[in-house]
């Protein structure tokens, strides 16, 4: 094996479709998951648009049944935090973990493909619940009871028990999903791949994995009693019998709140891999980064009250200080990721455009979490569209930017092509603009007092211009999709060939072919330090297999030794 | 060079670095990933366990004069009880045996086990008979609810041990097992043991807490 | 090696710094020409209100402080530290500064330590009860109107205002003085919300909760707009009401004429006229289908099966959608006849003011 580019000259992934529908193989699960993701992504896009349509100015424009607005947002917020989100950052990891830590496949393949599977079932079963009669469930992804007990006054249809099999099955295969992401990475590192030697987003993955085995689950049993209450005439929420509407407000958010840590750690990792490759610099305060992750992840579990502040019902201090705390450590990574930048040399290609976008974007989404955590104004914000901007802040500014900088950053490797740079940041400006047109309005329409899941507001409380200004924005972040997905499919077959490692990569998957072989390496370098492609890049590794790789005239430039200043930690 | 020369150099390649991830210090891939079932599910249970108190401390008195009968430690379910605890340690056994190589000790204990399971299965099944002849249901209210929420997720789990207890079983029969390879059998035990601590917490709250 | 970074071009700092300069003119430029006023809450109208105002002022001026000299910090990183063709040596490679990460810990731990600190001391007095109030006001949430029923010192029953917002409905308050609200509901959770007081509150089935607040002295005459905030039905968003402050002595008179109202005998039905009948149950109506008599008054005895939150009535309209006849609604759990004028012959819409699914064919010949 003399050939230093492993790649294929022209990379293509061989088998019909009867291969990737029994693949057990983490690459083609993870690309499947990156897929099922997006069109769920598309679809709950056209929910938000119809919903935005509905608001673009007062008066009732397209639902003259109200019932199928409430359907709307409900399946739309449904849909980006279980089927797009969640899983789109789950398809990442499946896809990247096992090659970051230099592993043949995840610890349990078969159990991998399972987890997968579960979601497309668990995204139909969610929709059909539109086919019955009383439509899909239309009580808000959070589905409080009494509102969806069954009852004539509050969600008599199957679409509510739709939504809960639904959440059920997708929890399911999201536990799946953190066994094996926790098992790989405990069992099947690579020699040398010591646990302060991975990457930060195999760290990341890791937290979110703990989170969804410890918090997933106690989500199931809230959609458990929540289905014995509608269809076994069960008492848990039911007040009329003894039960209490309060209990599954904290059951639920006892998982939802860690979710969100969920929908965001992963971001993070992807922010942390890219953000060094770009600067040519390390990622500064690795341990640090690991110790906030993990911090971030304990304290995640503190703080799901903060939800709940105007229930009347929890003990308002302590959520709040620790909904304040929260914050230290993500100050820490912010200030991480920026210094990493710092006096480095950067290269504007689209990963790192989509990297710093949600730099920029998941601060806005941090302060304003801030405002929340003042109890007192949390009163006056809570459940109207202030909320609506800081959770999109986070989630989307945050996350959907990260699994956008992700993708563009994998997609070399997952298919021996690079997507088209210009199209790249046509589609980064398209969403950027389009993302704080449609959000940033929402703050001001929430200190003005416009609530949350309303269909219609009057054409005198001041509301009208930033929600139209809103719906604008709405459908530009919908035609920025447009270029991407060109972009995608162009380049399948089109784009430059990307070779092996077409960023200067610091980390494992960038020392295999593009696409990687099913078995994913022929041989690893040595692993010494985080950056293992570095080492070896410029020559760090003494002897061994591994080092004096520098025929490639891309890396002439390189210098065959790091300068020794700055290395303080 | 092409795809298909790069995958046939390859495999033998990487087959020293599966070998190597895959076999490498600690428990192995099943135990940890059964240890991590568990907790996910003792998480469950947990969310289950708090409705429960958070029930009861809105509910006075508890348990409802209607149905205080039903919850007497000292009858059959004392039995079952016992019984589900016996097939703990018998569990045990079976796995002492295998890790000694014993085949006979394992299949008799394992059979054990899984019989008592069975028994313990059936005694839940005449216990809900029993119940709902007397009118209770999981209708019957809060006390109702929780009831059977509770013993019925945990008798579910139960029937889940026993299905795994009978693979275990066949395969011993079919002489899979051996004192070497054996991950299987460590993880069902694992498994048991857990179904068995969650009837002593459940038995403790529903029948002893006053 | 030398670590001495290498000497950069002036002009990306001039670029860099010049992007961060016009960040902050940006944000200065907004809040100094007064269009940053859509970023603050509107004004407060309570005692308590003004507190949260205060503790908002606060957050939002560290806040916009955070994000100018983190976004600064992003500007200038990414303008000034771009890749040049010139850059085939590594920069430095700084794994960490114990220093500088010491410092982002502990400054941000003291910075939200000292915002928890004054919202809990503000939390202190906008979350506070206490037994002696001067107006006690039990709000009865269902879907999807608002009753207010007024209590007195002892916690009897004064009366209830029951009459939907655009109906002269919503409740009154004297200012200045110090007023309790307890919220029920009998059927699914609603929040009580007026953005003027910045304030809201879960009305949670089977749980009762409690809020005072103190309109300021110079709201008097104002009508402040009300919302229920948390998801309850297909007719969340109409589920309107309004606070409107007043003088200790318009709210005594508007009080009594509440009494008057409330304790006022029904005009007798007209002897003669035929009763029909109509039951309201699970919002919908249980007949649907009623005759009456052309250009003849006539009566309906109506029943209202819901929680008793749930209010109902029977308004009727004409074939071209204009109302001609408008009931007062009455809670769950009541009944009452309401007596109609003659009505010309034809077909019309009978519906519940409340309830906009809620029809039924009335029949006139």
């Amino acid at each position: 094996m003399a050939t230093h580019a492993l790649s294929p000259a022209v990379p293509a992934y061989r088998g019909g479709i009867y291969e990737w529908l029994t693949t057990t193989d983490h690459k083609k699960i993870g690309i499947m998951y990156v897929i099922n993701s997006f069109v769920f992504f598309l679809i709950g896009g056209i929910f938000a648009l119809l919903v935005r349509t509905e608001l673009a100015q007062p008066g009732i424009q397209i639902f003259t049944n109200e019932h199928v607005y409430n359907e709307s947002f409900s399946i739309h917020a449904t849909v980006m935090i279980f089927l797009f989100i969640i899983p789109m950052l789950a398809g990442l990891g499946t896809y990247i973990v096992p090659l970051q830590i230099g592993a043949p496949d995840m610890a349990f393949p078969r159990i991998n493909a399972l987890s997968f599977w579960m979601l497309p079932l668990g995204g139909i079963l969610l929709l059909a619940g539109f086919l019955t009669p009383g439509g899909a469930a239309a009580a808000g992804w959070t589905s409080y009871p009494p509102l969806t007990e069954r009852g004539p006054l509050a969600s008599p249809g199957p679409g509510q028990d739709l939504w809960i099999v639904a959440l059920i099955l997708i929890g399911t295969s999201s536990i799946l999903g953190g066994i094996n992401f926790l098992v790989t990475i405990f069992k099947m590192r690579a020699p040398g791949m010591t646990l302060f030697r991975m990457p930060i987003m195999v760290w990341t993955v890791l937290v979110t994995s703990v989170l969804v085995v410890m918090a997933t689950p106690v989500i199931t049993s809230a959609l458990v009693m929540l289905f014995i209450d509608r269809n076994y005439g069960g008492s848990f929420f039911n007040f009329q019998t003894g039960g209490i509407p309060v209990l599954y407000q904290n059951v639920f958010w006892f998982y939802s709140h860690p979710a969100v840590y969920v929908m965001v750690l992963p971001a993070m990792g992807v922010i942390s891999e890219v953000l060094p490759v770009f600067s040519r610099k390390p990622l500064f305060g690795y341990k640090a980064f690991i110790f906030a992750t993990a911090g971030i992840g304990a304290l995640g579990f503190s703080v799901w009250a903060h939800h709940m502040f105007t229930t009347g019902a929890v003990f308002l201090p302590f959520f709040a200080l620790m909904t304040f705390m929260i914050a230290v450590p993500t100050g820490v990574k912010m200030f991480n990721w920026i210094f990493t930048m710092f006096r480095g040399q950067l290269t504007f290609s689209t990963p790192l455009i989509f990297a710093i976008g949600f730099l920029t974007m998941f601060l806005i989404g941090g302060i304003n979490g801030a405002f929340s955590a003042a109890v007192p104004v949390d009163f006056a914000l809570h459940d109207t569209y202030w909320v609506v901007a800081h959770l999109h802040y986070v989630l989307f500014g945050g996350s959907a930017f990260g699994v956008f900088a992700g993708i563009y950053y994998w997609f070399p490797k997952m298919t021996g092509r690079m997507l088209d740079e210009t199209l790249g940041k046509v589609h980064f400006v398209l969403m950027f603009v389009g993302f704080n047109l449609t959000f940033f309005p929402m703050h001001m329409l929430g200190l003005a007092g416009m609530p949350r899941r309303i269909a219609d507001y009057a054409g005198d409380a001041g509301w009208n211009d930033w929600n139209l200004v809103a719906t604008i924005g709405g459908f530009i972040i919908g035609v920025s999709m447009l270029p991407f997905i060109w972009n995608v499919l162009v380049s399948l077959r089109g784009g430059k060939i990307a070779g092996d490692d077409p960023w200067e990569g610091n980390t494992l998957e960038w020392a295999t072919s593009s696409p990687p072989p099913p078995y994913n390496f022929d041989r690893l370098p040595d692993i010494r330090s985080e950056r293992p492609l570095f080492d070896q890049r410029h020559g760090l590794l003494s002897g061994g297999h591994g080092g004096g790789d520098h025929d490639d005239p891309a890396h002439d430039d390189a210098p065959k030794a790091i300068p020794a200043g700055g290395a303080a930690s | 060079m092409t795809a298909e020369a790069h995958a046939m150099t390859a495999t033998a390649h990487a087959e020293p670095h599966a070998a190597a991830a895959g076999h490498s210090r600690g428990i192995s891939n099943p135990i940890l990933g059964m240890i991590l079932f568990i907790t996910s599910e003792v998480m469950f249970f947990s969310g289950l366990f708090a409705a429960y108190f958070a029930t009861r401390a809105a509910n006075q008195p508890w348990p409802p004069a209607a149905f205080k009968h039903i919850l007497d430690p000292l009858g059959p379910i004392m039995l079952a009880t016992i019984l589900l605890i016996t097939s703990s340690f018998t569990c045990q056994f079976a796995v002492w045996s295998i890790r000694k190589g014993d085949r006979k000790g394992y299949i008799r204990n394992i059979s054990i086990t899984f019989v008592l399971g069975i028994i313990f299965l059936i005694m839940q099944v005449y216990d809900y008979s029993l119940l709902f002849g007397e009118g209770m249901t999981l209708g019957s209210g809060p006390f109702g609810t929780t009831y059977f929420t509770l013993t019925g997720f945990h008798g579910a789990h139960v029937f889940g041990g026993v299905l795994m207890l009978g693979v275990v079983l066949y395969r011993g029969m079919a002489g899979q097992f051996s004192a070497k390879h054996h991950d299987a059998v460590e993880a069902v035990s694992l498994y048991w043991h857990f179904v068995d601590v969650v009837w002593i917490l459940l038995f403790s709250i529903l029948y002893l807490i006053p | 090696m030398s670590s001495s970074p290498r000497k950069r071009p002036a002009s990306s700092a001039i670029v860099a710094g010049g992007a961060v300069i016009l960040l902050i003119a940006i944000v200065a430029i907004v809040f100094l020409s007064g269009a940053g006023r859509a970023l603050y809450p509107p004004a407060p109208a309570t005692a308590q209100a003004v507190r949260t105002s205060e503790l908002y002022d606060i957050v939002f001026a560290i806040a916009v402080a955070v994000f100018l000299a983190v976004e600064g910090l992003i500007v200038w990183s990414i303008l000034r530290y771009r890749r040049r063709p010139e850059d085939t040596e590594l920069p430095p490679q700084t794994h960490g500064n114990n220093f500088v990460e010491v410092l982002w810990t502990l400054i941000p731990t003291a910075i939200v330590l000292v915002l928890f600190g004054l919202s809990w001391n503000t939390l202190n007095v906008v979350d506070a009860t206490t037994n002696d109030p001067d107006v006690r006001i039990h709000v009865i949430a269902g879907q999807f109107q608002w009753q207010f029923e007024y209590l007195d010192a002892k916690g009897n029953h004064v009366a209830t205002q029951t009459k939907p917002i655009g109906d002269g409905g919503g409740m009154a308050v004297p200012v200045g003085k110090k007023v309790q609200v307890t919220l029920t509901s009998g059927d699914v959770i609603h929040a009580w919300y007026v953005p003027r007081f910045l304030f809201k509150r879960d009305v949670i089935p089977g749980q009762t909760n409690k809020f005072e607040f103190t309109v300021n002295a110079d709201e008097a005459g104002q009508v402040f707009h009300g919302q229920c905030a948390e998801l309850c039905g297909t007719g969340h968003r109409v589920m309107l009401f309004s606070v409107t402050a007043m003088t200790q002595a318009d709210y005594d008179a508007w009080l009594q004429n509440l009494v008057a109202i409330e304790n006022a005998t029904p005009p007798p039905a007209p002897s003669g006229a035929p009763v029909l009948k109509e039951e309201a149950k699970n919002i919908s109506y249980v007949n649907g289908n009623l005759q009456a008599p052309a250009n003849a008054p006539f009566v309906i005895e109506f029943t209202n099966s819901d929680p008793s939150g749930v209010t109902h009535d029977i308004d009727v309209k004409d074939a071209s959608g204009a109302v001609v006849e408008n009931q007062d609604t009455i809670p769950g759990g009541t009944k009452k006849d309401y007596t109609y004028q003659p009505l010309a012959a034809g077909t019309y819409t009978f519906f519940c003011s409340i309830h906009s699914n809620m029809t039924g064919t009335l029949t006139v010949q």
